[in-house]
């Protein structure tokens, strides 16, 4: 009961409220993502671990609220860790797969997401090859736009749940000079993109390493800084690899090979993989992550992926967790708003 | 108020005008009479009192060597009628237009079609035609360039695409230089291009946008040049005109041919002076503002620059927005006359090809009508001598073009009427509705600009008047 | 703004004394009995129970703390997004009489919502409800077994509790609400 006036109180008390309030209606990227906006997604993140590890893992926070989940990529791990999150939170959800829809009958997007709309849908996770795409959806769709991967450009649930898996397991929970290294194909990488930004807006000290082809542009961007907070890129993975507190492989992808980026995976594998030789020059306990799915044996050796210092399953289940987290922080900020039904 | 079409009579204009055939500027009276200048008076002492270059500019109409009015093929995006009503609008009197209709300008009969349109649709905006290279436009062989000669054709170009095979190139230069025309190439190695999305840099590479490297163009105007070379020594009137060049280094290749005495001139665009490519990244500052001290580009992410949201397809553009110290040294060209003139590659599209994602939208910008007030914008910023943009907008074309084309920008007396008077100090806000081109793609809707064309002159007749005056 | 005192340190030290030996009456004993407080200042309320009924019965009942953040139905009212500060239930409710302990209960729909919240957690035996005030003006049928102080007050007071544990003192007051009060305000 805030106002003498106010109609029907949902419960005895409003909630008592953040001093950061979360103001974004979508989540397209991390680079608007200050400091104060990581720490209370990071902290919602906490409190949906918690529901994780009820008997029932559910609550019926977004209850009534429809979830579509577009993806024109192929996509496991990612789709099925927003559904998983969105019913966990008691949405209703609706997959799309672009090929099962008329998007396969040339449909254009912005029809595509009309259509969601029209349908009843109040926010619409989409991945989606070229990027910026999430944008044009954005711009169309009355509800809330949560962006699963566009093209090259960014990944923000990955670079959040990498963030929230790092702060758990650093002793002391903090990033500041934590040396961090994201390994492998830089150039092709929403993951690295977006690691770019929430890594160095926590004080990482970030080191990208590729071979040069898979690096192209990046040192200019290292050397201006992501909004002038400096990182390394070098094509140097024993310099990278020195002293490294996190080690971040990234996928490899076998087209590659026939633009003419790579020699071979061989030459890969064998000058960039991340092996238990490699990762002696990091330090003793470093934390060994991959964004998945793996091709073990090109980027990562098995027995690294496995190695009791690798947290790559832990980046899944806290992948639900973050999910978890930025519906809801989402669901809010519309609610507010007023839009999307 | 006068209808499209009607002789214009009885006017008298008084502003600041500029002839830049004669090489004259300054306050004036123009009298208007039965479709010609009847008289042009140079105004001084008391005369000219309250007229100055800031108020109302009276200049010859503006020629255009690079446009796209879609007809045949695509007249959801634009036709002959309603490109020359925007023509008209932007202030350019004499258009000529690209051949990559469907089907293309590759033979007499379709070049004729585009006239019969232009004829018909009761506009004085004239309306030149381009033929193309190859057949089809395909690179291949070469299209009937002897016919299309003969059907009046201004040039040939294979524009959307460079005439990629070097010895096609080599052999349309000699064959069009016997028949006196220009090869208007497109500069573009595809095979450095093939997805790309972004001009190399740093903006591209925080946007994860397939980078278009500068050695797609300039590497391809280098060897138009060397191609030119040796063409112009077996046939002394082969001329070589690069279109939309967009990079320091082009410009950079086309300097050294100019100093070598090479028949080669080149284009620049409005949207490739003006823009940078960090607009891509949601700037909204004009390409001059966005250049540091040390000529490089500013950071849009550390400087407050991004206004807007990323990713706007109608930026999407071939070729991509460079840099803004490309976009400076293609202003730099202008100033110093190293880019012959301003091509404003009109290229209008439909929301269906252009109201996608960024990397799958059809490239071009509807620039015809904003072309006059972004230029003039680098003016007003002091970063362009007015008259050298008028130049650049008239006699410039002009002589690309050739004299055989007619087209003779200029306010001599006894002469048809073709003009265009502009209102500097007045601002007009791009909108769709404020657009007469069927093409909506701007990346300029919202944004006010200053600069109002007020009346539009063709060959004595009304082009275009504007409903406020 | 103060309001109008209605209890001292004193008498909330009285009410859950009181309170805990209810408890313990009801259940004939603690046997089978946990205590879950509800955010915020129903979890240090929650702990003075547990540590009465140890005082004087020499017995450990379990204490657990419940957000009904999740359980709200108005995220759209907030002005502002809702501190997540976390459930705790580190023990099993299966069977259990499991009492909720909040400070003021005024329409019963935080309770409402807590015991949806609680039945996620397990099967209790039964549910009962502990306030250190209630002030009346209920909108669903449900009612506190254990009760510090009845206030009749108006919709247009609030009542303030604040508790040494988290606001310094221990004190109840009644204020009046400005006519138009900010949104989000903290209000008991």
């Amino acid at each position: 009961m805030t106002t003498a006036t106010a109609s029907v109180p949902a419960v005895d008390a409003p909630p008592e409220t953040q001093p950061v309030a979360w103001r974004h209606r979508h989540l397209l990227d991390v680079d608007g993502l200050g400091p104060a906006e990581l720490e209370l997604v990071m902290g919602t993140t906490d409190a949906m671990r918690e529901v994780l590890a009820r008997p029932i893992p559910k609550v019926p926070a977004l209850r009534g609220t429809n979830v579509t989940i577009l993806f024109y990529e192929a996509s496991t791990r990612t789709r099925v860790s927003f559904e998983v999150a969105a019913k966990n939170l008691s949405c209703d959800v609706v997959n799309i797969a672009a090929s099962a829809s008329s998007v396969s009958k040339g449909e254009s997007l912005v029809d595509t997401v009309r259509t969601i709309e029209a349908l009843g849908a109040h926010m619409l996770v989409m991945r989606h090859g070229v990027s910026g795409a999430p944008y044009l959806a954005a711009e169309v769709f009355g509800g809330s736009v949560l962006n699963g991967g566009d093209g090259w450009h960014a990944h923000p649930s990955q670079a959040l749940l990498d963030l929230y898996t790092l702060r758990s397991r650093l002793p002391g929970g903090s990033l500041e000079g934590r040396k961090v290294v994201i390994l492998g194909d830089v150039l092709h990488s929403r993951v690295a993109r977006s690691n770019v930004w929430s890594l160095t807006a926590m004080g990482a000290d970030l080191w990208l390493c590729g071979p040069s082809t898979l690096l192209r542009g990046f040192d200019a961007w290292a050397a201006r800084g992501a909004a002038g907070r400096r990182f390394t890129a070098t094509s140097d993975p024993d310099e990278a690899l020195r002293d490294a507190d996190v080690v971040m492989a990234l996928r490899i992808q076998r087209e590659r090979m026939a633009s003419g980026l790579l020699p071979s995976l061989r030459e890969y594998a064998a000058r960039y993989g991340l092996t238990q030789e490699r990762l002696r020059r990091a330090k003793p306990d470093v934390v060994i992550m991959h964004p998945g799915p793996m091709n073990e044996g090109v980027e990562i050796a098995p027995d690294v992926a496995v190695d009791p210092r690798s947290v790559i399953t832990d980046q899944v289940t806290n992948g639900v967790a973050v999910r978890m987290a930025l519906l809801y922080l989402l669901a809010g900020a519309r609610q507010r708003a007023g839009g999307g039904g | 108020m006068t209808a499209i079409g009607d002789i214009a009579d009885g006017l008298t204009l008084r502003g600041w005008a500029i002839d830049p055939d004669a090489g004259r500027e300054g306050p004036a009276e123009i009298v208007v009479t039965d479709g010609r200048l009847e008289r042009v008076t140079w105004l001084d002492g008391a005369d000219a009192d309250g007229v100055g270059p800031d108020g109302t500019l009276i200049v010859p109409g503006l020629v255009d060597l690079h446009a796209h009015f879609r007809e045949p093929g695509n007249e959801d995006a634009e036709t002959v009628a309603s490109g020359q009503a925007a023509a008209a609008h932007g202030g350019f009197t004499s258009v000529a237009v690209m051949p990559n209709t469907t089907p293309a300008i590759d033979e007499p009969g379709v070049a004729a079609l585009v006239r019969a349109a232009a004829a018909a649709s009761g506009s004085p905006v004239r309306v030149l035609v381009h033929g193309a290279v190859t057949a089809g436009r395909k690179g291949e062989t070469l299209a009937p360039l002897g016919e299309l000669a003969d059907a009046g054709v201004a040039g040939f170009s294979d524009d959307g695409a460079s005439v990629h095979r070097g010895a096609i190139l080599g052999n349309a230069l000699a064959y069009a230089g016997a028949l006196g025309l220009p090869v208007i190439d497109h500069p573009e190695d595809p095979s450095l291009t093939d997805g790309a999305e972004a001009s190399e840099g740093y903006v591209a590479t925080v946007l994860g946008l397939k980078a278009w490297p500068v050695a797609a163009e300039s590497g391809a105007v280098a060897r138009a040049i060397d191609v030119l070379a040796g063409v112009v020594r077996d046939v002394p009137g082969a001329r070589l005109h690069l279109t939309h060049v967009s990079t320091a280094a082009s410009l950079a290749h086309v300097r050294g041919a100019k100093a070598a005495g090479l028949p080669v001139t080149c284009d620049v665009t409005p949207h490739h002076v003006a823009l940078a490519d960090e607009w891509i990244a949601g700037s909204r500052r004009w390409a001059w503002e966005a250049v540091a001290d040390d000529g490089s580009p500013r950071d849009p992410w550390t400087d407050g620059a991004l206004t807007a949201d990323p990713f706007d397809p109608a930026l999407r553009v071939n070729p991509p927005l460079r840099p803004a110290s490309d976009a400076a040294a293609c202003l730099e060209a202008l100033v110093d006359g190293a880019a012959d003139a301003i091509g404003t590659d009109h290229a209008p599209h439909t929301e269906v090809d252009k109201h996608v994602e960024f990397g799958w939208a059809s490239n071009g910008i509807s620039g015809i009508e904003t072309a006059l007030s972004t230029i003039l914008a680098a003016v007003d910023a002091g970063r362009l001598p007015l008259a050298r943009a008028v130049e650049a907008f008239t006699v410039g074309p002009a002589r690309v073009l050739g004299e055989r084309q007619g087209v003779r920008p200029g306010l001599r007396e006894g002469e048809p009427a073709d003009l265009v008077v502009v209102d500097r100090g007045a601002t007009w806000t791009v909108t769709p509705a404020s657009l007469r081109s069927r093409g909506k793609n701007s990346p300029l809707l919202g944004r006010e600009l200053r600069g109002v064309v007020r009346l539009t002159l063709a060959g004595g007749r009304v082009a275009y008047e504007d409903a406020a005056s | 703004m103060t309001g109008r005192r209605i209890m001292a340190a004193e008498d909330v030290r009285r009410a859950t004394t009181r309170i805990s030996h209810e408890i313990v009456e009801k259940q004939a004993g603690t046997d089978g009995l946990v205590l879950v407080g509800i955010q915020r200042r129903g979890v240090p309320l929650a702990h003075r129970i547990a540590a009465s009924i140890l005082e004087h019965e020499g017995a450990h009942v379990p204490v657990g703390a419940l957000d009904i953040t999740f359980y709200r139905d108005d995220l759209s009212l907030v002005a502002q997004q809702p501190i997540v500060k976390g459930t705790q239930i580190p023990f099993d409710l299966n069977g259990r009489t499991v009492v909720l302990v909040d400070d003021v209960l005024y329409t019963g729909r935080t309770i409402r919502a807590a015991m949806d919240a609680l039945i996620d957690f397990g099967r209790p035996q039964a549910i009962r409800l502990a306030v250190l005030v209630d002030r009346g003006h209920r909108e669903l049928p449900i009612r506190a077994d254990h009760v510090g102080k009845n206030v009749p007050t108006s919709r247009e007071e609030l009542v303030k509790v604040s508790l040494e544990e988290t606001d310094g003192e221990d004190a109840v007051e009644i204020e009046r609400l400005p006519v138009a009060a900010p949104a989000g305000g903290v209000v008991a």
